[in-house]
């Protein structure tokens, strides 16, 4: 597993009047924003406009008429690193079981994160880019840890940290390499995260 | 919400009758979903989403997360195939690599 290791200037979260609280600078907002804007834009690939709109609760008799239906975009094999790492094949010895999991949970599954990540963008923009402080009502928090575990799984996965030796090669890397600014945000990312978890 | 324990399962052997239909006793064969370590996702998130979704206290999600880190994996939940079909999709949701897989038992 990953540690989070403290970057400075970033603020922690805390707990105040029962609101997870920090502050943000216009920076860390946008690029936040721009992550996560990122992550909707590949989840969605390919997927119908509006897919995530339904909210998370989905008619699971829709889900299965739709099915029969045999829509012609249903999901193939991920071909990105990063999708593959976001919905892993979940029988990994069985690849029509495996075919069969995705083609009945994915869409959902996408559709999930989207929203989330929407609830976090919708949140972020509160901060009127990081001139008010970040409150996170209590039932946003789920979707702000599930969020930015996906925005992590993103960067780790184009940094190839794929294992524990990668993670400390990155680490150590020199500043002037081509890759340290992405692993200062994959930093940045793993402190937000851990000192929103002690927050709560 | 899941099971939070396995005592529920009986295994296939145990209740199956002769006349009984072989889909209906593999039906019955008790499954298991399976967290893998990776290098991303934090210890303490860990925890947090077993607390979370499974319901386990504070030293039973700590004691699966640590199996996870130090052994490669973990499992986490058991029951019908169904069951731990929807226990995967959580774990998916929450960004864990979770499988599932038949028990051993």
């Amino acid at each position: 597993m990953g540690d989070s290791r403290q970057v400075r200037q970033v603020k922690k979260f805390h707990k105040r009047r029962g609101m997870i609280v920090t502050q943000l600078s216009a920076y860390e907002v946008e690029l936040l924003a721009s992550l996560i804007m990122q992550l909707i834009e590949l989840v969605s690939d390919g997927e119908p406009e509006g897919f995530a709109d339904r909210s998370v609760a989905n008619d699971p008799f829709e889900e299965i008429v739709k099915d029969l239906e045999g829509e012609p975009d249903e999901p193939g094999p991920l071909e990105d690193p990063v999708l593959k790492r976001l919905f892993p094949d979940a029988y990994p010895h069985d690849a029509a079981a495996a075919g069969d999991f995705r083609r009945f949970t994915e869409r959902n599954l996408k559709a999930t994160k989207v929203a989330e990540a929407r609830v976090v963008l919708n949140r972020l923009a509160t901060t009127e880019l990081g001139a008010r402080d970040l409150k996170i009502p209590n039932e946003e928090i789920e979707s702000w840890l599930r969020t930015l575990t996906s925005v992590r799984l993103a960067v780790a996965t184009r940094l190839g940290i794929n294992d524990a030796a990668a993670a400390d090669e990155l680490a150590a890397l020199p500043d002037e390499d081509p890759r340290s600014f992405m692993v200062s945000v994959y930093d940045w990312l793993g402190f937000a995260q851990e000192t929103l978890i002690s927050a709560l | 919400m899941p099971d939070s324990d396995s005592e529920s399962v009986t295994p296939a052997g145990g209740t199956a009758i002769a006349e009984r239909p072989v889909d209906e006793v593999l039906a019955q064969t008790p499954w298991v979903t399976i967290v893998w370590d990776d290098p991303v996702n934090l210890m303490s998130y860990v925890t947090h989403v077993f607390v979370t979704y499974f319901h386990y206290t504070k030293s039973k999600a700590e004691k699966l997360m640590l199996q996870v880190h130090t052994t490669g994996k973990a499992i986490v939940s058991s029951g019908s195939r169904e069951a731990m079909e929807r226990d995967v999709t959580a774990m998916h949701e929450y960004g864990l690599w979770a499988t599932l897989d038949k028990s051993d038992k």
